[in-house]
């Protein structure tokens, strides 16, 4: 080996988990450009953000469209950001990279991709792969014992629900669904902008409303139930408090148990009532909002359907979730409950939410940089000069 | 624009949106989910200004050595494709599943689910005007003086 340290980047269409492989966790940088209304003169690039004194009415310029990398002009801005003194400066020369993209990637992203890496930033080696694929990684390197994973990957733009068999997937049982979080701050927004107040400007602090407020509901009628009672019998009512970027940096929820007091006068809040369950329910039935694609569930179901049978009980026993949009409150259990009654009884079923599933796929790809095989997975500069792209269609599988 | 076809084309069919019109409806909706801003760049108008550090100065700083690089321009030129031109190439390229087609869920074998377009809970009539589905008097009436024939979705 002629290098010392791996930078690992899991290039995801909302956040870039970008870090060497000797770190402990990856840093958590908004992969996209932002400017304020309240700073005229300044873009903010990724996690500059942070700098930003008041941040409604932000507006975005997203690298990604449909969870696919199109306006590269904006990614090459951010990477330069990342790869900067001010971020994580990367000796490229000297080091290899492992860069994640979005399964069935289409040809002239994966083309430019491997350009920009090899020509631009002149990196020493790379491994373009799936970010799902350094998820079943992680999760094979820590189950060892593991034939079989399903994966459930929850992102910004889409859902995907892939079948790993003894490490690799079976691309046959992929299954897309065009819901991720993305949409469910956009419905939120549109929903609460019709009923109470207009937030169609306020994607940001909408985004961290849904963080916030939101939940996945274990039984969705009696929730609804409940959401149409008055008074304290309306268990699931919450009002959120905004921001006001003066005296409350970041909104919240109020404590119901705490009783109004005349400090409170001047804030302005929202009030949540059933939006908190039917907004995370679209991942569970995209038909509520008119996308006629199968659910979650449904579509673990549909996906094992094409995997050889004696796959089924090692699929259903190791059920893995990852993804931002994963960390719904209940989230977890409604998975559990839905694929228990679906699936045979016989079999035992198995969900596991990642610790960090935001990190779950950056960390799969430290441990893969630990492989003894992870060298000859890499295309050296070397090589990419001698044999060009087509190497890399031989030995990367995505 | 669409304010104004659309409000013409309701006083001739009498008041009642033709199937057409209720799956563009439908369709814009689905659009406006998937939309990064609602709102103009608020820049546009502006000159960056010369002390925002241009983004080749940040990584000409660095240590390394390296040749030099190409603008952000360049890939804008070079790489430039719509997702539809993407997704159409791929139809050439990937022609058998599976591919980013085929790895689409299927639509849902359960019956869907009515809720009222104004309040979101469970409803169980329609809109013979527009076909949106609300649960009650009051939101009907809300739903008549908001968005049933007017342009605001
Ligand atoms: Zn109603
Ligand atoms: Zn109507």
């Amino acid at each position: 080996m002629d290098y010392d340290d791996v930078f690992v980047l899991d290039n995801g269409a909302c956040t870039a988990k970008a870090g060497f492989a000797s770190s402990d966790d990856a840093r958590i940088i908004p992969n996209c450009i932002m400017k304020a209304k309240s700073e005229r003169r300044r873009p903010f690039i990724g996690d500059q953000v942070e700098e930003c004194r008041d941040a409604s009415g932000l507006f975005y310029i997203l690298p990604f469209q449909k969870g696919y990398l199109i306006n590269w002009d904006v990614q090459k801005n951010i990477w330069d950001y990342i790869f900067s003194a001010e971020c994580l400066p990367v000796n490229f020369p000297e080091t290899p990279v492992v860069i994640t993209e979005p399964y069935f990637n289409f040809n002239s992203c994966k083309e430019a991709m491997t350009e920009i890496f090899f020509e631009e930033y002149d990196c020493h080696s790379l491994l373009r792969i799936n970010a799902g694929d350094l998820s079943s990684y992680h999760y094979f390197n820590t189950n060892q014992n593991s034939l079989c994973c399903l994966l459930v990957d929850v992102g910004y733009s889409f859902t995907h629900i892939v079948p790993y068999i003894k490490g690799k997937k079976l691309k046959n049982g992929i299954r897309r669904i065009d819901i991720g979080g993305k949409v469910l701050t956009n419905h939120l927004k549109e929903i609460t902008s019709y009923r109470q107040l207009h937030v169609m400007d306020e994607t940001y602090v909408m985004n961290q409303v849904k963080e916030d407020a939101c939940f996945v509901s274990l039984d969705f009628y009696k929730d609804m139930k409940i959401a149409q009672k008055r008074g304290k019998e309306n268990t699931i009512v919450r009002d959120y408090v905004l921001p006001d970027y003066t005296s409350i940096r970041r909104g919240y929820v109020k404590d119901p148990a705490v009783a109004p007091s005349g400090e409170d006068g001047d804030q302005q809040t929202l009030r949540l009532n059933n939006e908190r369950f039917t907004v995370p329910e679209l991942l569970f039935n995209p038909s509520d909002v008119g996308i006629t694609q199968m659910g979650i569930v449904e579509a673990i179901v549909d996906s094992l359907s094409v995997c050889p049978a004696e796959t089924h009980p090692h699929l259903y026993r190791n059920i893995m979730l990852v993804g931002g949009s994963t960390l719904f409150p209940g989230f977890r259990d409604r998975v559990c409950k839905e694929v228990r009654t679906l699936a045979p009884c016989d079999f035992d079923v198995n969900v596991t939410l990642a610790k960090n599933p935001i990190t779950y796929s950056w960390n799969g790809g430290r441990l893969l940089t630990q492989d003894p095989e992870f060298s000859s997975r890499l295309v050296s500069k070397d090589e990419y000069e001698d044999h060009g792209y087509n190497i890399c269609l031989d030995r990367f599988d995505v | 624009m669409a304010t104004a076809r659309e409000s013409g084309r309701l006083k001739e069919s009498g008041k009642v949106l033709d199937e057409a019109t209720r799956k563009r409806r439908a369709r814009k909706a689905l659009e406006a989910l998937e939309l990064d801003n609602f709102h103009e760049d608020p820049h546009a108008d502006l000159v960056m200004s010369k002390k925002v550090p241009k983004f080749q100065e940040t990584l000409d700083n660095r240590s390394v050595k390296r040749k030099k690089g190409k603008s952000a321009e360049y890939y804008k030129q070079r790489f430039r494709k719509t997702f539809p031109q993407l997704v159409e190439e791929d139809r050439n390229y990937n022609p058998n599943p599976p591919n980013y087609m085929s790895a689409q869920a299927a639509p849902s074998k359960c019956p869907e689910r009515r809720f009222c377009a104004v309040c979101g809970f469970p409803s169980t009539y329609t809109c013979v005007k527009c076909g949106a589905r609300y649960c009650s008097i009051r939101c009907s009436g809300t739903h008549l003086d908001t968005r049933c024939l007017k342009w605001t979705a």
